[in-house]
């Protein structure tokens, strides 16, 4: 159990740091340009 | 173009130096202007011109993707306004050494003001990562269309038109700090003093955490081992909370930009420390607190780590910063240089008023010994002047009444008044300056590369600690809890891309200031990358080999009249300011002879000039623009030919179509143009000169020179084309010549060098502009050039092998073959030891002596 569970982990994780830094879109910039972008 | 009816300038671009560039920017904006023919790329004036209709901000946005910071200009009434360089054409159709003549030289002006450009000083940027993420911060403002940061120094400039407020915020929100810089000086001065500041900050940072964390070690390992039991527990919970305390105080910068870099999906190096700390800490929590919950084997707590990691990478922060100051000792001391008072003669009296009271027109006295304060000219006395600090050039000058003297030299023997003709920011020294520092902060095409690699770099280290923790999660041997934890954390401490973002910046400020001391002023990175590659350069005759101020030699009438002769060729003479006309003018002077008066002047350029006397027309030129007008100039052959045999220009007079005489001008070859021929020889280099003047005359100097290849009889207009044919045959081509004639085969090469005379800085056609007016400046620079890209090569190397290599490594890897799985805080050591080398390795340049200089000590 413990194994599937640090392994989906892992998994998720690793998704995540794709989605957050490749494809989510970024709001660099200013709040003002937020609003533009979403 | 004839399609281009409707162009106008809208674009002020930066860094396009050649038609490659100009043809990168036109295929940029084909997608908006539908056809790529449709664009005007001007190289001289750094501008683009566009077709009526054409969004410009959007358009400015395209060039600068394609690497050339662009911004549209100021206002449309500009735009409607002819294109600067329509003088500036005017004036390159000169002729060299040929017997075109100009009315008046006028200075190239620099087309690039910095009116677009928002200078930054920012902070908290520490890795190549905040680079990428300060510049798309900035760009993703309203009105910016291109971004540069420069790790070396901290700052960033903004190109376009936003508010600064608006700017600051941008960055403040990506997570670092940012103010604007109004005054340069004040902001040089603030920055030292903030660096001072910091580096003692970070030492005494270093000095707690490295305490904590080597005390832990030692009580750990010594008395306890750094397991958690039941009886030690309480103690280490306790010290737990004093590391996570320690953590925050002394580290707590790399928690908060990490923090901020990741709210705007970025992540950068902070991300990696506090990552890579703050997972050492919370799992070497949860044992302390829970040690029941995990196999006894994996009861080892690493409070140590957290606090020793932070401690080295505070330690390597504060080396770095001491080195980052040394590689702008050039510019400090071109500052250094500049007279703190002037001693200024108002109504008769003389009194010592602080520099920027000075006024253009002020009469100011400079003793022997002093340094002249401002720019101006000598009106009383004569002395010499020390210029090497701005023209490399080491023997001191003769100067005299009418002379140039400029702010920084120093004055060696006699005492002097002078005129101010240019002060405060107008001075040559202010202008080598601002150049200086807009060249160090500049990026050459390597750079790029290192910048889009760091970009992806952060994220990828975060994947492959996360397969390395599964990896011996699932495969490693016990306690694999452990081992896990230790494989993630020491991936992140080591893949930290620091060394990668320092790389190409502190080389290129070290070199650029380099080259600055050898008086050669490079616009930009590119030029600075690209001038190392050079096979074949290009001289332009006149003031590049030779010395520019031809004199008459010879001087033959078909009436054996020299006297009527002079006085004619005078007459002629006396409206132009050619070099050979002044030749002419001061020869007719030495012999007393009166210019004759002629009516209807006119230059034609690259044949002579002509004028009026008595109804005809009276001409003064060369052989074949002559014979073209029906003059038989069969007489005066031989004479001719003994002066081309002599490397002189023979000018023929003619009144009507009967041959007057002819005159020989000749220019001497500068003392030292064969020896930095050599040199360029040495170095692998070819040499091509390029002139106006008869073949005879070129080969004759040609051959007294060493140079390999010559084209003759030139037009100025041709060179140029013959820049573009040598690079079609595959030369990295360097053109050499006066930034004013020259100026399109400046801009036509890979490399344009202007030779300055001291003071003309302001030459945009060229990427490398020369102070002294010696052909050994073309050598230096090309000798800094190799140099500066060799250590570039040897930082990205060493980053990209630390990198490559110690991923791996910490990842786990010799884990099977030797068990070995190295420590999280000789990850952090080596992190810091690899920036701290890289820096280290670009300061190395500031030892390099080029081979002129390097044998000048020798021969001591």
């Amino acid at each position: 159990m413990s194994t599937f569970l640090v392994n989906a982990g892992g998994l998720v994780l690793m998704a995540a740091i794709v989605w957050w830094f490749w494809l989510s879109p970024s709001d660099d910039g200013q709040s003002d340009q937020d609003h533009n972008h979403h | 173009m004839s399609k281009n009816t409707e162009l106008h300038p809208l674009l002020s671009i930066s860094g396009a130096s050649c038609q490659g560039c100009a043809r990168k920017i036109r295929s940029a904006l084909e997608p908006l202007t539908g056809d790529a023919d449709r664009v005007e790329v001007n190289l001289e004036n750094q501008t683009v011109s566009l077709p009526d209709g054409i969004d410009t901000s959007e358009a400015a946005r395209a060039v600068t993707d394609a690497g050339y910071p662009a911004s549209p200009m100021a206002t449309s009434s500009d735009t409607h306004q002819p294109p600067e360089n329509d003088h500036c054409h005017a004036e390159k159709t000169q002729p060299d050494a040929d017997a075109g003549h100009k009315p008046e030289l006028k200075k190239a002006e620099s087309a690039a003001t910095d009116d677009d450009q928002i200078h930054l000083a920012v902070t908290g940027a520490t890795c190549a990562s905040c680079v990428n993420t300060i510049e798309k911060a900035l760009t993703s403002v309203e009105g910016i269309t291109g971004a540069h940061m420069n790790l070396a120094d901290n700052t960033a400039t903004a190109t376009g038109h936003a508010d600064p407020q608006t700017l600051i915020k941008a960055v403040e929100s990506s997570g670092y700090g940012a103010s604007v810089i109004e005054d340069p000086d004040e902001a040089d001065e603030n920055k030292q003093e903030q660096d001072r500041k910091h580096y003692r900050t970070l030492l005494v940072k270093m000095a707690i955490s490295l305490s904590l964390g080597l005390g832990l070690m030692i009580w750990g390992m010594g008395f306890n081992t750094m397991r958690v039991t039941a009886d030690n527990q309480i103690t280490w919970i306790t010290l737990g909370i004093l590391t996570l305390g320690v953590m925050i105080a002394t580290g707590g910068h790399f928690y908060t930009g990490a923090w901020k870099a990741f709210r705007h999906h970025n992540a950068n190096m902070d991300t990696l420390i506090a990552l890579g700390t703050g997972t050492a800490w919370v799992y070497s929590i949860v044992v302390a607190s829970v040690p029941d919950a995990l196999p006894e084997m994996a009861r080892h707590v690493y409070f140590e780590a957290s606090a020793m990691i932070i401690g080295l990478i505070n330690l390597g922060q504060a080396l770095e910063l001491r080195a980052k100051g040394k590689t702008s000792e050039a510019v400090r001391r071109l500052l250094d240089l500049r007279a703190k008072t002037a001693r200024v003669i108002r109504d008769g009296e003389e009194q010592d008023l602080p520099v920027e009271q000075v006024k253009a027109g002020d009469h100011i006295r400079v003793r022997p010994g002093e340094s002249v304060p401002v720019d101006g000219e000598i009106t009383e006395g004569s002395t010499r002047i020390d210029e090497s600090m701005l023209t490399g050039e080491p023997m001191p000058v003769s100067k005299g009444e009418g002379d140039e003297v400029s702010a920084g030299t120093l004055n060696t023997s006699g005492s002097i008044i002078y005129q101010a003709t240019r002060v405060g920011s107008d001075t040559a020294l202010a202008q080598i300056i601002r150049l200086v520092k807009k060249a160090q902060g500049s990026k050459p095409a390597i750079g790029r590369l290192a910048d889009r690699i760091s970009a992806v770099f952060v994220p990828t280290v975060m994947l492959i600690a996360v397969v390395a923790a599964l990896v011996w999660y699932n495969v490693g041997p016990e306690p694999a809890v452990v081992h896990m934890m230790v494989a993630a954390t020491t991936v992140l401490i080591i893949a930290c891309p620091c060394a990668l973002g320092l790389a190409t910046p502190m080389s290129v400020m070290v070199g650029v200031g380099k080259a600055a001391e050898y008086g050669a002023l490079i616009r930009q990175g590119d030029a600075l990358q690209t001038a190392g590659k050079l096979d074949l350069v290009i001289l332009d005759k006149t003031g590049t080999i030779t010395g520019g101020h031809p004199a008459v030699t010879r001087c033959q009438a078909t009436d054996d009249d020299t006297g009527r002769l002079l006085a004619l060729a005078a007459g002629l003479e006396q409206h132009s300011e050619h070099p050979l006309a002044e030749a002419i003018m001061a020869k007719a002077k030495a012999e007393n002879v009166s210019p004759v008066k002629v009516s209807g002047f006119e230059a034609l350029n690259g044949k002579g000039v002509s004028g009026e006397l008595d109804g005809e027309p009276l001409r003064l030129g060369n052989r074949r623009w002559l014979e073209q007008q029906g003059v038989d100039l069969a007489a005066l052959g031989k004479e001719a030919d003994t002066i081309t045999a002599e490397a002189g220009t023979p000018l023929f007079l003619a009144l009507g179509n009967t041959a007057l005489g002819v005159i020989g001008v000749a220019d001497a070859v500068k003392q030292d143009s064969e020896a930095a021929i050599r040199r360029l020889h040495d170095a692998g280099i070819r040499v091509m000169m390029v002139t106006g003047d008869v073949d005879a005359t070129a080969r004759a100097i040609a051959r007294k020179t060493g140079i390999d290849d010559y084209r003759a009889e030139v037009l100025p207009e041709d060179k140029a084309t013959i820049v573009s044919e040598m690079r079609g045959k595959g030369y990295t081509v360097a053109m050499v010549g006066d930034g004013i004639n020259d100026a399109p085969a400046l801009a036509a090469s890979d490399v344009g060098f202007a030779i300055g005379t001291g003071t003309d800085v302001a030459i945009e056609s060229a990427g490398i502009t020369l102070m002294r007016g010696s052909l050994h400046g073309v050598a230096d620079a090309i000798e800094i050039s190799r140099a500066t890209v060799r250590n570039i090569h040897q930082n990205l190397f060493g980053a990209f092998i630390y990198n490559s290599l110690g991923i791996p490594v910490a990842a786990g890897l010799l884990y099977p073959f030797w068990g070995i799985l190295m420590s999280p805080i000789l990850a952090g050591a080596a992190m810091s030891a690899s920036s701290v080398t890289v820096v280290t390795n670009a300061n190395r340049l500031r030892l390099f002596k080029t081979s002129s200089s390097a044998s000048r000590e020798g021969n001591k």
